[in-house]
C-alpha cells in the first residue's frame, strides 16, 4: 500500500509540475536580457517597462478590460433573473428541459461553433445596420450571450440549494412579493450571483475563440494581439506581457476561490 | 426539489384561474405565470436571438454555396456535405474524414492520459487534510483559468532546441540536433494534455471527494488486488464525476484550433483549424458551416449523454 | 432593468462607433512589417498632421477574408497584390480613386499606370513590387544547393528544416513550375499533382509546415530554420546587413513577381486621408526612403534617383533579364478560383 501511495504522491505531483511548466517557463523568459534565443543572459525588468509604452498594447489591455467588465454586468443581471425565472416557477416539464438544454449549449459546444454562428449571424445583422461592424459591440454581444448561460448556471444550482423554506416563511409573515425578492431571495442568492459574475469576468478576460472571429481592427484584446505577435515573432516583450495577465488571473482566481468557500462555509 | 408539480396538467382556461399555494404563497396560475414570464423573457430572449437564431442561420448556410470571389451564394445544395465525406474537385479524397478522424484521435487520447493522470492528482488531494485541501484545489485551478494562448505559445519555450528536451530527444535520434520539437504531432498532444487536464480532474475531483473508502478497505480486507480494487470499488463510484470530465473534455478537445495551429505548425490539421481556415483564407463560409454541422452532431450526443449524468453530480 | 439595458445598449454604440473623430485618423490595413512601422506614420503625422493607425495581416486571402467579414467600413488603405485586384474590384469592395487628389501620380512608371489588372490606375497606385524566393542560412546550405527547389521537394536533397510559404498562389504555383507545369495552372490534374508534391514535402520531417513570409524570415535569423520561403524584400533586409550568414535567392524554375499597390475599401472612413496618404507616399523622397527601409522595388520612377546604389545593383531587388524570365505574375483565374482553394485546403488538410 505505501508503495502505492508513493506512486501516487509522485505522479500528483509531477502533474502539477506539468500543469504549471508553461507558466513557469514564460515567466522566467520575460526576464532574460536577451532579445532573440533562449539562453539567459542576466535578469532585467526592461521588458516590462517597454511594455508600459507601446501604445497598441495598451489598447488592447484597455479593450479587454471594457469587454469583461461590460459583458459581466449585463450577462449577470440576465443570468440571475434568468435563474429565477426558470427556478423558482412551475414549468411544464418539457418546457424546463428545453430551457436547460438552451443553457447547457455554450457550456458544451466547442466555442468555435459558436464563433462561427455568430460571425455568418453578425454578417446578416450588417446588412441591417452598419453597428454590426466587427468590433467592441460585436465581441461583447457575443461575450454577454456564453456568459448569460454560465451564470444562470450557477445561481440556479444556489438557487436550488436555498430550498424554499426561508421563501415560504417570508410569505407566511405577509411579505409581497417585491419585498421577498429584494430583501430575502437576493442577499441569500448573493454567493451565487458574484461566483457567477466572478466566473463570467475570468471568461471573458482569457477568451481567445470567439473574440478572434468578432474582433474589428479597433478592437483587439491582450489575447488577440498576444496570437498574432507569436506568430510573427516571440520576443521577451510578450513573455513580460503574457506575465502580467497570468498573474492578475492568478490573483482574480484565488479571489474568487476565497470567495466562494467563503460563503459556502457560511 | 420543487414541490410536486401544482402546474395541471391539462391546460383548461378555469384552472388557470383556480387559486393554489406556491412557495407559500396564494395565488393564481396565471399571475404566476405571468411573473414567471417576466423573469424569464429578458435572458431567453437574448439567448433566443444570439444563441439559438445564429445556430439555425449556420445550419441553412452550410446548404449554401460559394461564389467565384469566395462571397456567400444562396444557392442551396448538399454540395458542402458531399465534399465533407470526400467528393471533391480531385475525386474522391478522404481528407476530411482523415480530419475528422485525426481529431477524434486527439481528443480520445487527450481525454485518457489526462483521466490517467487526473486519478492520482485527485486522490493526492483528496487525502489531505481539510485545511489545506482548498489549498491544493486552487493550485490546480489556477492554470486552468490562465489564458489558453499563453499557455500554448509557452510551449515554444519549452520545446526550444536550446532547452534539455528537444536536446535529450536528440541524443536519442528522435529528432535531427538543433531542431525544435515543434512543430509536431507530440506537441500538439503536450499542449492539449496542459489544456484539458483540469477539465478532468475537476469533476473528477468533487466525486473523489464524496468516496466511500470503506468500500474499498472491505475489498482490500478480501486480499482484492490493486487492479481490481480499481475497478470495482473506486471507478463505479467515481463514474459520475468522470463521465462529466470526460464529457467536457471530449468535443471541445475536439474543437480545439489554438494548439494545434501554433504547435502542430499546419502539419497536423484538426477539424477546429478546418473549420477556422474556410472562415479565413480560404473564404468558404458555407463549406466552414457545414463541418462545423458535422461537429455539431457529435457535440449533441454528448450533450445528450450529460444531461442523463449530470443528476448525478454537482459542477456548476 | 429594461432602461438599465437600453442604456447599456446605447453605451455600447456610442463605444463601438468609432472612438476616434473622422478628421484625425488614417486606418492602413498592410502587410507585417512592410514599412518602418514606427516612423513612417510619424512622418506622415508630421507633414499632414493626421495619425495613422496600422493593422496587420500575413496573406491577400487573410485581408480578404477580413475585408469580406465586414472590415470594409474600417480601413481606408488597403495594399491588396496584384492577382486579387479582379476580386476586389468586381465584389465592389473598392472606392475608384479621385487622381485630381493625388498629383504626384505622374511619379509612378508607365509599366504601373498600365497594369493589366487596372488600367489607368482608377482604383489603385503601385506601392512596391518584388519576387518570392529562397532565404537560407550560409552555414547550412551553399549557393548552388539552392540553385534549384529541388532542394526542398526532392526526398533525395538534405536541406536542413525549412518553412514552406503559407500563401496559396505563391507555393502553388511554385510546386507547378517545379513540376513543369504553368505557375498559374487550372488544370485539375496538374493542380492535384502539384497539391501531392506539397503534402508529401510538408509531411517529411525536417519540413516545419506553413509559415508567412516575415515569420519564415524571422525564423532562420533566430536559427529556428535554416530556410525559407519567403519575399525578396523581407530576406534582402537582413541578407544585405549580413552577406556572410544568410542568402537569398530566386532557383531556377521561377517563382513569382508581385505588384502590391494602394487602394482605398468601399466604405472607407476617412477618404481625404486616404488620398492623402497616397499622394504623399508617391513623393520621390517618400518612396525611395520606403524601398529602402523594407528593401523592395519601388514603381516610383521620381524615387528612383534617390534610392542607395547598392540596393539599385541587388538583382534580388531589381532582377536580372534571365531571372526575370522565369518570373511569373499570378493571375486570377475567376471561377477556377474555387478549385484553387480547395487544392489548398486539402494540402493543409492531408
Amino acid at each position: 500500500m505505501r508503495k502505492i501511495n508513493l506512486l501516487v504522491s509522485i505522479t500528483a505531483i509531477s502533474t502539477m509540475g506539468f500543469l504549471y511548466l508553461p507558466l513557469v517557463a514564460v515567466a522566467f523568459f520575460s526576464v532574460n536580457n536577451t532579445k532573440y534565443g533562449l539562453a539567459w543572459k542576466g535578469f532585467t525588468l526592461d521588458w516590462y517597462i517597454k511594455l508600459f509604452q507601446n501604445e497598441l498594447i495598451l489598447h488592447a489591455a484597455w479593450n479587454t478590460l471594457v469587454l469583461a467588465v461590460v459583458s459581466t454586468i449585463v450577462s449577470t443581471i440576465l443570468g440571475t433573473i434568468l435563474a429565477i425565472g426558470m427556478d423558482r416557477f412551475p414549468w411544464p416539464r418539457r418546457m424546463n428541459t428545453s430551457l436547460d438544454l438552451t443553457l447547457h449549449l455554450p457550456v458544451i459546444i466547442p466555442d468555435i461553433i459558436f464563433a462561427a454562428a455568430m460571425v455568418v449571424a453578425f454578417g446578416f445583422l450588417r446588412s441591417l445596420s452598419s453597428i454590426f461592424e466587427p468590433g467592441l459591440l460585436n465581441m461583447i454581444i457575443a461575450h454577454i450571450t456564453f456568459q448569460t448561460a454560465f451564470v444562470a448556471l450557477v445561481v440556479r444550482s444556489r438557487l436550488v440549494s436555498i430550498g424554499k423554506e426561508i421563501e415560504e416563511a417570508a410569505r407566511d409573515l405577509y411579505a409581497d412579493t417585491t419585498y421577498l425578492l429584494l430583501k430575502v431571495t437576493l442577499p441569500l442568492l448573493m454567493p451565487g450571483i458574484v461566483a457567477g459574475a466572478m466566473l463570467a469576468f475570468t471568461l471573458s478576460l482569457d477568451d481567445f475563440v470567439i473574440s478572434f472571429f468578432t474582433a474589428g481592427p479597433d478592437s483587439v484584446t491582450l489575447p488577440l494581439y498576444i496570437y498574432a505577435a507569436v506568430r510573427r515573432v516571440v520576443t521577451p516583450q510578450i513573455h513580460a506581457l503574457s506575465t502580467i495577465v497570468l498573474l492578475v488571473t492568478i490573483v482574480l482566481v484565488i479571489c474568487m476561490e476565497r470567495f466562494t468557500r467563503r460563503k459556502n462555509i457560511k | 426539489m420543487k414541490s410536486g408539480w401544482i402546474w395541471p396538467q391539462k391546460k383548461s382556461r378555469c384552472s388557470m384561474n383556480k387559486l393554489m399555494i406556491w412557495y407559500g404563497e396564494l395565488i393564481t396560475g396565471k399571475k404566476l405565470m405571468k411573473r414567471g414570464l417576466f423573469f424569464l423573457t429578458p435572458g431567453m430572449l437574448w439567448l433566443i436571438l444570439f444563441l439559438v437564431l445564429p445556430g439555425l442561420i449556420l445550419v441553412v448556410v452550410s446548404f449554401a454555396g460559394r461564389g467565384s470571389y469566395g462571397e456567400l451564394v444562396w444557392e442551396f445544395g448538399l454540395d458542402n456535405y458531399k465534399r465533407l465525406i470526400g467528393f471533391g474537385i480531385f475525386g474522391w479524397t478522404p481528407d476530411y474524414i482523415y480530419i475528422l478522424l485525426r481529431s477524434l484521435l486527439v481528443a480520445i487520447v487527450t481525454t485518457l492520459i489526462s483521466v490517467i493522470l487526473s486519478y492520482p492528482l485527485c486522490f493526492y488531494i483528496a487525502r489531505k487534510p481539510e485545511r489545506t485541501r482548498y489549498l491544493w484545489l486552487t493550485i490546480v485551478i489556477i492554470p486552468f483559468w490562465t489564458n489558453m494562448v499563453i499557455r500554448t505559445y509557452s510551449w515554444f519555450l519549452i520545446l526550444a532546441p536550446e532547452m534539455p528536451l528537444a536536446k535529450i530527444a536528440a541524443f536519442f535520434n528522435l529528432v535531427d540536433p538543433g531542431m525544435p520539437l515543434y512543430p509536431s504531432a507530440f506537441a500538439v498532444y503536450l499542449g492539449m494534455i496542459s489544456m484539458f487536464l483540469p477539465f478532468v480532474a475537476l469533476p473528477l475531483f468533487s466525486s473523489i471527494e464524496r468516496l466511500d473508502w470503506t468500500l474499498v478497505e472491505a475489498a482490500q480486507d478480501l486480499y482484492a488486488s490493486n487492479y481490481r480494487i480499481f475497478m470495482h470499488a473506486i471507478l463505479p463510484q467515481t463514474l459520475p464525476g468522470l463521465s462529466v470530465g470526460i464529457i467536457l473534455t471530449l468535443v471541445p478537445a475536439m474543437g480545439m484550433f489554438v494548439v494545434p495551429d501554433l504547435l502542430g505548425g499546419a502539419k497536423y490539421m484538426l477539424v477546429g483549424n478546418l473549420i477556422q481556415q474556410q472562415f479565413g483564407a480560404s473564404r468558404d463560409w458555407a463549406f466552414g458551416a457545414a463541418i462545423s454541422m458535422g461537429l455539431m452532431v457529435l457535440t449533441m450526443f454528448s450533450l445528450y449523454l450529460y444531461k442523463r449524468k449530470i443528476k448525478d453530480i454537482d459542477l456548476l | 432593468m429594461k432602461k438599465l439595458m437600453l442604456l447599456v445598449l446605447a453605451f455600447l454604440v456610442l463605444l463601438s462607433s468609432s472612438a476616434w473623430s473622422d478628421g484625425g485618423v488614417l486606418k492602413i490595413f498592410t502587410w507585417s512589417e512592410y514599412m518602418d512601422e514606427e516612423s513612417m506614420p510619424q512622418e506622415f503625422e508630421k507633414a499632414t498632421g493626421i495619425k495613422v493607425h496600422l493593422d496587420m495581416y500575413e496573406s491577400n486571402e487573410e485581408m480578404m477574408a477580413k475585408l469580406q467579414a465586414g472590415g470594409l467600413g474600417q480601413y481606408d488603405i488597403i495594399i491588396p497584390s496584384d492577382y486579387i485586384m479582379p476580386s476586389l474590384i468586381n465584389l465592389n469592395l473598392l472606392t475608384p480613386l479621385d487622381h485630381s487628389k493625388i498629383p504626384n501620380i505622374k511619379n509612378v512608371g508607365q509599366k504601373f499606370t498600365e497594369v493589366t489588372f487596372d488600367p489607368g490606375n482608377k482604383y489603385s497606385v503601385g506601392w512596391q513590387w518584388g519576387t518570392v524566393g529562397l532565404m537560407y542560412n550560409k552555414a547550412k546550405l551553399k549557393e548552388s544547393d539552392v540553385a534549384s527547389w529541388a532542394i526542398l521537394f526532392d526526398p533525395a536533397k538534405n536541406p536542413g528544416s525549412f518553412y514552406l510559404i503559407d500563401s496559396v498562389r505563391e507555393m502553388l504555383g511554385i510546386a507547378l513550375v517545379y513540376l513543369g507545369y504553368d505557375f498559374n495552372s487550372n488544370n485539375p490534374k496538374e493542380l492535384k499533382a502539384a497539391s501531392d508534391l506539397l503534402i508529401d514535402t510538408k509531411k517529411r520531417k525536417t519540413c516545419l509546415g506553413f509559415k508567412g513570409g516575415v515569420g519564415g524570415k524571422n525564423d532562420v535569423i533566430s536559427g529556428i530554420a535554416d530556410a525559407a520561403i519567403v519575399y525578396n524584400g523581407d530576406a534582402i533586409q537582413t541578407v544585405s546587413k549580413e552577406p556572410e550568414k544568410y542568402g537569398f535567392i530566386v532557383p531556377q524554375e521561377g517563382s513569382e513577381i508581385w505588384i502590391d499597390s494602394m487602394c482605398i475599401p468601399a466604405k472607407a472612413p476617412n477618404l481625404e486621408a486616404a488620398h492623402k496618404w497616397i499622394n504623399w507616399v508617391l513623393e520621390p523622397e517618400v518612396g525611395a526612403s520606403l524601398s529602402n527601409y523594407n528593401q523592395y522595388a519601388t514603381p516610383n520612377d521620381a524615387a528612383i534617383p534617390f534610392l542607395t546604389k547598392e540596393d539599385l545593383e541587388n538583382p534580388g531587388i531589381w532582377p536580372t533579364p534571365e531571372i526575370a524570365k522565369t518570373l511569373h505574375f499570378v493571375k486570377d483565374l475567376g471561377k477556377d478560383n474555387n478549385m484553387i482553394d480547395q487544392a489548398w485546403t486539402r494540402v493543409k488538410s492531408h
